[in-house]
């Protein structure tokens, strides 16, 4: 097992070097930053030069690309063009805000989705499964863009029920700032929270569905109600545990998943986190945080995954003898 | 129409149904056919849009003859015609890339099916780690690395996409490569190509179709996500993405038209383009009709 992981993980390292220099290479072919930097109408072709010499940019691609391996190697990312800040810290400063986010979304989706897959895969075909079925392709179609923006306009425009965007009043713990500890952090925690989680609820609810329904078919459940137990006992009980696994899988890839994609979420609601740094600094062709922010989420989401397999031993005993 | 017909039409209405998201769909597609046609204005010209007359509230009557049945943005573009003519882009480049996307993971996953050994070492490597991250990162750092522009988007959804396909065909192709037809075609001395484009792709294709209609509701949904982020389409020709992105600076000064409408028909083309790809599968692969996910 550990053998297992270990390969696919070396496996999907070698990947990432491959793919970080087609990515260098490609995000350099975009665009000139030194443009951003200096001021286009003032700049003489001095200023130009310099600016240039001055981020690396006058050397050959390749000796560029080895200095970046070389500082990525012991952790440093290079500085941001814009911030003059060092692009990992930069990312590390951002990352409370997004973690927060997810972990405010995941756990608002996971009991939920888990709760509606179950009562739907209980009677299969019924009233309450079609409504869930039908309701979930819905809230699987809608562009996470459009869902925010709709929220802002019912909750915060139209009801004024929540703020629009931002973080609001945050507490100190840890050394990091946090909106959950505080009413008003949490009132502007509320909307982006809901967006994220919204999708999510549908595609758990789908998959604890299908597990549902597969378990609910076989002897020892048919053995559990010809003993007479109680249908909530054998639904939570019985049923639960032996879906475990793949709501485990989905909700640890989706956190992953939400890491990233709260991109969308987070450049709407004006939410200070990784997601809207790195589209910030895309627009601004802020080369370093782009690499950095890129290269960071691809590490901890592979990273994530070699979790959520050591997860399965610790759920299933099957999987723990068979290694 | 002959009676028992009729019956059968009444005692078996879900075999029958022409399902309405299909309806929709089609519509959706007349439309985006038909654009110039259909819709007062082109708002790609800017000489038939009057900029004093911008974010018209719905129900307006424009200066050009008609009423602007759903308002007009921020540039004074009819929102109707808009919706119409971005509808035509986003379906273009979804449609483009999907076709693409399918026919080279088609081929991809087919190839290292039949040559197996370090083709299908790489080619599988390569989908395992795509298929592992989620796919907006995929399509952000492609697009990062591609640049702007709707071939370019075009390019970064097939990226996306292609992965998915190529595991699916593979697995398909593995059980075919064992069969007779394929050792006669060998002992044929046929050409490779030949082998893998006119014998094993055509038998593998099948369960790749259940796919299409899914991941064109992907690629719809991606190209809007991108172009709203301002990192798809080019501005002056938006796409429903981004013309719904145009429209949120306007959100919070109450003029919610311009990224209401637009938006509520990117979500019905996506939602019946999903309810049309489930209607599709449930009837190819009947295994999936107890438990689908």
């Amino acid at each position: 097992m550990m053998t297992t992981i270990a390969g696919r993980l070396s496996q999907a390292f070698l990947l990432l070097l491959v793919m970080s220099v087609i990515g260098f290479a490609g995000i350099h072919s975009v665009g000139n930053p030194v443009y951003n930097i200096v001021n286009i109408e003032t700049a003489t072709a001095e200023d130009i030069r310099n600016a240039t010499i001055a981020l690396g940019l006058d050397q050959p691609l390749w000796r560029q690309y080895l200095l970046f391996m070389g500082n990525v190697v012991t952790g440093n990312f290079g500085k941001s063009y814009i911030y003059h800040l060092p692009a990992f810290g930069l990312i590390m400063s951002k990352l409370p805000a997004t973690f927060e986010l997810a972990t405010t979304a995941m756990l608002i989706a996971a009991p939920c989705g888990t709760l509606l897959g179950l009562l739907a895969g209980r009677r299969q075909g019924g009233m309450l499964d079609r409504a869930i079925l039908k309701t979930s392709v819905f809230a699987l179609s809608i562009p996470s863009f459009w869902l925010s923006m709709m929220l802002i306009l019912v909750g915060a425009i139209a009801m004024g029920w929540f703020p629009p965007g931002g973080r609001g009043a945050t507490l100190s713990l840890l050394g990091q700032e946090w909106s959950f500890l505080t009413l008003d952090g949490l009132r502007h925690l509320a909307l982006p929270a809901m967006a994220l989680a919204i999708p999510k609820v549908a595609l758990i609810a789908r998959l604890a569905r299908a597990g549902t329904i597969e378990v609910e078919s076989q002897d020892f459940i048919r053995f559990c109600r010809a003993k007479g137990l109680s249908p909530r006992r054998i639904l939570f009980r019985h049923t639960l545990p032996n879906i475990s696994i793949p709501i485990v899988t989905i909700v640890g890839m989706q956190f992953g998943g939400m890491l990233a994609f709260a991109v969308v979420v987070e450049t709407i609601f004006a939410w200070p986190g990784v997601g809207k740094l790195l589209i910030d600094s895309i627009q601004l062709l802020d080369r370093p945080v782009v690499m950095a922010t890129l290269t960071f989420v691809a590490v901890a989401f592979v990273a994530l995954n070699a979790l959520v397999d050591l997860l399965y031993a610790v759920l299933d005993p099957r999987v723990r003898r068979s290694a | 129409m002959k009676a028992d017909t009729l019956r059968a039409l009444w005692k078996y209405p879900r075999q029958y149904r022409l399902s309405l998201s299909a309806l929709l769909l089609a519509a959706y597609v007349l439309v985006a056919l038909a654009a110039p046609l259909v819709v007062p204005q082109n708002p790609y010209d800017p000489l038939q849009i009057q900029a004093w007359e911008a974010s018209s509230p719905p129900g307006t009557m424009g200066g050009g003859g008609y009423i602007y049945l759903l308002g007009t943005d921020g540039l004074g573009r009819d929102i109707v015609s808009t919706i119409a003519y971005g509808l035509r882009l986003s379906l273009l480049v979804a449609m483009t890339s999907t076709a693409i996307a399918a026919f080279i993971g088609l081929v991809l996953g087919v190839s290292a099916a039949y040559f197996g050994k370090w083709v299908d070492a790489v080619i599988m490597r390569i989908v395992d780690l795509q298929l592992s991250l989620p796919t907006i990162l995929v399509a952000l750092i492609a697009i990062v690395t591609l640049g702007p522009g709707v071939d370019r988007i075009i390019l970064a959804i097939v990226i996306v996409q292609w992965a998915t396909y190529a595991r699916l065909a593979r697995g398909v192709a593995l059980s075919e490569t064992g069969k007779p037809y394929l050792d006669a075609a060998r002992l044929l001395r046929l050409p490779t190509w030949r082998i893998i484009f006119r014998h094993l792709l055509p038998n593998s294709i099948a369960p790749a179709i259940t796919l299409i209609p899914i991941e064109l509701g992907h690629a719809v949904a991606l190209e809007a996500t991108l172009s709203f982020l301002g990192l798809g389409v080019p501005i002056d020709k938006p796409s429903l993405g981004s013309t719904v992105a145009n429209g949120f600076q306007y959100l919070m000064t109450g003029q919610y038209w311009i990224s209401l409408f637009p938006g509520l028909a990117l979500f019905a083309l996506i939602a019946s383009i999903n309810f049309v790809g489930e209607d599709v599968r449930r009837r190819l692969d009947p295994r999936s009709r107890s438990h689908d996910v």
